[in-house]
């Protein structure tokens, strides 16, 4: 029997929301390891070309944290894998709020209750409320073998570090609908970021394409930038997106490594015992690099780990515990599939699920209030749209803000709406107009 | 064939192009060097023809074609208008026709300067974290980044564009400046669900079409309603202005002013909107209406011209820094029969 108890304090709680939203943009599913000290949530998209791993410390991350495992010794693990959407709607937003409103909580108790006689086996969430309220959340988990992908960096002499809000910036000029991401470092000092499509149609259907945005970026801007010039790598623009948009969360800088087009690529970030790490299918030229001769015996090493991204084995980086784990297996067919070297420029395998979902459905909300507030006026310019449900309530918020609301209120001039609220005379609706007519109102 | 243009009002393009988009996917765009003319004609509803003055838009422009130094493109205004978005807050934004990969493309290549720490500027979940910000002391300066868009267009010959003609209306009978769109955005679209909801909760048969009722008199009066078996609602503005007809812009000067009809209407109904006659009356669909009233976004002056029963034309002024170039957008809005 599995011994898994952990404390999460508020600001905790809402990174773990952040990393679901993240977590979520790949698969509808999250897988969970517990070890002895530490707690890794991972997800692998369906096309498994893409692997995201977020280990949180045990000592760092959490206010508390126990795990022991039922078997494995010293290396024992317990693994699990749940809902995205069911996590999602315990770990919700504003789990974290400094003016302890609506949805904040004091702290987050998280224990899983694993009987091996009996049939409920459940991962309890408490969140301990401020104001004595206890919300206990008893969610259900299937038993899965956890597999995690390799990447060796020493092969990945590719490398740039730059800060995540920066990033942000770029992918904001993204058009939407694009489906690649070329990441080419020019010869003159500058990084270009190419959101793309891939030509699909031709003749009329021409000015449906979706826009083609390049960013060039001074490689000054990075904190770090060391890539072979000329070298162009392709990764799927949603994914970029979905990592920015998280790493910004933490504002922390993104690290990218890599070694060749058709090779995996790894992002990585973090702070404060959170480390994100995504390991991506990349396509390319791989012709058209110029090709740096690589040292043999790691040209070797690249093979065994690129071949399995997806396979069942320890990371690299803490190969040393490997020992109590069970031997990697591996399916053929999808060693195959992640493995061969694929055409130039072909779509990788993921596009035809990406385009299926819904690539706005699980974006965080933009931070920036100016922008926000700028979309709202847009959206308030916009047709409306009729088939919404709606509902005709109370406005109790305190914005009273005419171009947000477009409620009945706000027909009237904005001279007598301060007039009615400064002066607390309540106008009963029942009223007739011409008693109104000396208030002044009109 | 050439276009380039440096754009110094990137605010007032996007506007317009959010604007239009909402009305269809496509526009004509007729570029020149004095003029650059926006024609949105969709299979239904409404038709903008927009003629906006170079310098309203623009900074210099230059456009050489073999058909007297006028181009004719076909814009998708959905990724014009994104485009044009990321470049709101650019040092610069300059547009050019190009080609890639043989298919001509609108490049719209927008310069913007970041200083190094504004990305940090926000303090979300950032003040319990002292360490968090220490990576951005070590760049420092200001950033300058070359974001390149490019818009896939189609250039249409000039035989194409030959057969394309605004349409012709007779005199109006009413014209009238509108209020404040976003007032009457508000009201239209609350008349038009409640039309919407009525047609799906009485008999089925009911056209799915919600039909607005929009009457002006010659009186600085306008009136919105909907009719239905269940409800008859309207609301009713005074004191708007109806604008002096300008002599020399009416066929005949003074005595076509006379003859005019709305100086007939003039004589007719009251200033507080209660006569029953002198109004002149247009159904117009409620959907298609609220596609029109996005230009309200744009905050220019409205005057609307009632032709009775037949059509509705609104012409949006955009408000400009020279009184002398004046950019007009033209909305034709038909009217159902009774």
């Amino acid at each position: 029997m599995v011994v898994l108890n952990f404390t999460l304090t508020p600001e905790s709680a809402s990174k773990i929301h952040d990393v679901l939203i993240c977590l979520g943009k790949f698969n509808d599913t999250v897988a969970i390891e517990a070890r002895r000290e530490r707690f890794t949530l991972t997800g692998l998209n369906s096309s498994k070309s893409a692997y995201a791993a977020v280990s949180l410390d045990g000592k760092q991350f959490f206010s508390s944290y126990e795990c022991i495992p039922s078997h494995g010794g010293p290396d024992g693990r317990f693994t699990c894998s749940m809902y995205t959407k069911a996590l999602l709607s315990v770990f919700k937003g504003r789990l974290y709020d400094p003016l302890g409103r609506d949805g904040a909580i004091d702290r987050c108790e998280v224990s899983v209750q694993e009987r091996e006689n009996e049939a409920q086996c459940r991962f309890i969430v408490k969140m301990v409320c401020n104001q004595g309220v206890i919300k206990t959340y008893k969610l259900t988990y299937e038993a899965v073998d956890v597999m995690h992908a390799l990447f060796d960096r020493n092969v990945a002499k590719n490398r740039w570090s730059l800060h995540s809000g920066a990033v942000k910036e770029y992918i904001e000029y993204f058009g939407t609908k694009t489906e690649m991401l070329d990441i080419f470092a020019g010869e003159e000092g500058r990084c270009v970021f190419k959101s793309y499509t891939e030509k699909i149609t031709n003749g009329k259907e021409i000015l449906k394409h979706p826009l083609v945005t390049a960013v060039a970026v001074n490689t000054s801007d990075f904190e770090d930038f060391d890539v072979q010039p000329g070298l162009h790598i392709i990764i799927s623009v949603k994914d970029f997106k979905a990592i920015v948009i998280h790493a910004d969360t933490l504002k922390t800088s993104l690290k990218a490594y890599y070694s060749q087009p058709t090779r995996p690529l790894q992002f990585s970030y973090g702070c404060d015992g959170l480390v994100c790490e995504f390991t991506l299918m990349t396509s390319g030229d791989y012709t058209a690099a110029p090709t740096t001769p690589t040292p043999a015996p790691q040209a070797l090493n690249s093979q065994q780990t690129s071949r399995a991204p997806s396979a069942a084995t320890e990371r690299t980086d803490t190969r040393s515990m490997r020992s109590g784990m069970p031997p990697p297996t591996e399916a053929a067919s999808r060693r195959d599939r992640a493995g061969r070297l694929r055409h130039p420029g072909s779509r990788p395998p993921t596009q035809s699920q990406q385009a299926q979902q819904d690539p706005e459905s699980l974006f965080v909300p933009d931070p920036s209030e100016a922008r926000q507030r700028e979309e709202e006026e847009d959206s308030a310019w916009a047709p409306l749209d009729y088939d919404k449900e709606e509902t005709l309530g109370w406005d109790a918020s305190a914005d009273h803000d005419a171009s947000v609301f477009p409620t009945f209120r706000d027909s009237g001039s904005g001279a007598s709406r301060t007039n009615t609220m400064d002066s607390n005379d309540v106008i009963e609706p029942t009223q007739r107009v011409s008693q109104l007519k000396d208030l002044g109102l009109w | 064939m050439r276009f380039k243009a440096s754009i110094h009002n990137v605010a007032t393009f996007t506007k317009l192009t959010a604007s239009l988009n909402s009305l269809g996917p496509l526009a004509w765009v007729k570029l020149g060097e004095e003029q650059i003319c926006f024609t949105i004609i969709p299979e239904q509803g409404t038709q903008v023809w927009a003629v906006l003055s170079v310098d309203s838009i623009f900074e210099t422009i230059s456009v050489q074609s073999a058909a007297h130094n006028v181009i004719n493109l076909e814009v998708p205004l959905a990724s014009l208008t994104r485009a044009l978005k990321s470049a709101l807050n650019a040092t610069s934004a300059t547009i050019r026709l190009t080609k890639k990969d043989g298919v001509p493309v609108l490049a719209l290549t927008i310069v913007t300067t970041t200083s190094s720490n504004a990305y940090s500027a926000f303090p979300a979940n950032n003040d319990n974290r002292p360490d968090a910000s220490s990576a951005d002391d070590s760049s420092g300066g200001s950033r300058e980044t070359i974001v390149t868009q490019e818009i896939p267009v189609k250039v249409l010959s000039p035989d194409t564009v030959a057969g394309l003609h605004e349409p012709r209306c007779r005199e109006p009978d009413v014209h009238i400046m509108l209020p404040p769109l976003m007032q009457l955005k508000s009201i239209s679209d609350r008349f038009t669900k409640l039309a919407l909801a009525d047609a799906k909760t009485g008999s089925g048969s009911v056209a799915s079409k919600p039909r607005l009722e929009v009457a002006a008199n010659m009186h600085g009066c306008l009136r919105m309603s909907i009719q239905s078996d269940a409800m008859s609602i309207s609301s009713v503005w005074t004191d708007l202005i109806n604008p002096d007809l300008d002599p020399n812009e009416v066929d005949g000067g003074e005595a076509g002013i006379a003859d005019h009809p709305s100086t007939r209407m003039k004589l007719l109904g009251t200033a507080d909107g209660r006569s029953k006659e002198g109004w002149a009356t247009v159904r117009i669909d409620g959907r298609d209406w609220g596609k029109v009233m996005s230009v309200g976004r744009l905050g220019g002056r409205v005057v609307a011209c009632f032709c009775h029963e037949h059509a509705l034309i609104l012409y949006v002024y955009l408000p400009s820094e020279h009184s002398d170039d004046e950019s007009v957008l033209t909305y034709y809005v038909s009217s159902y029969s009774a």
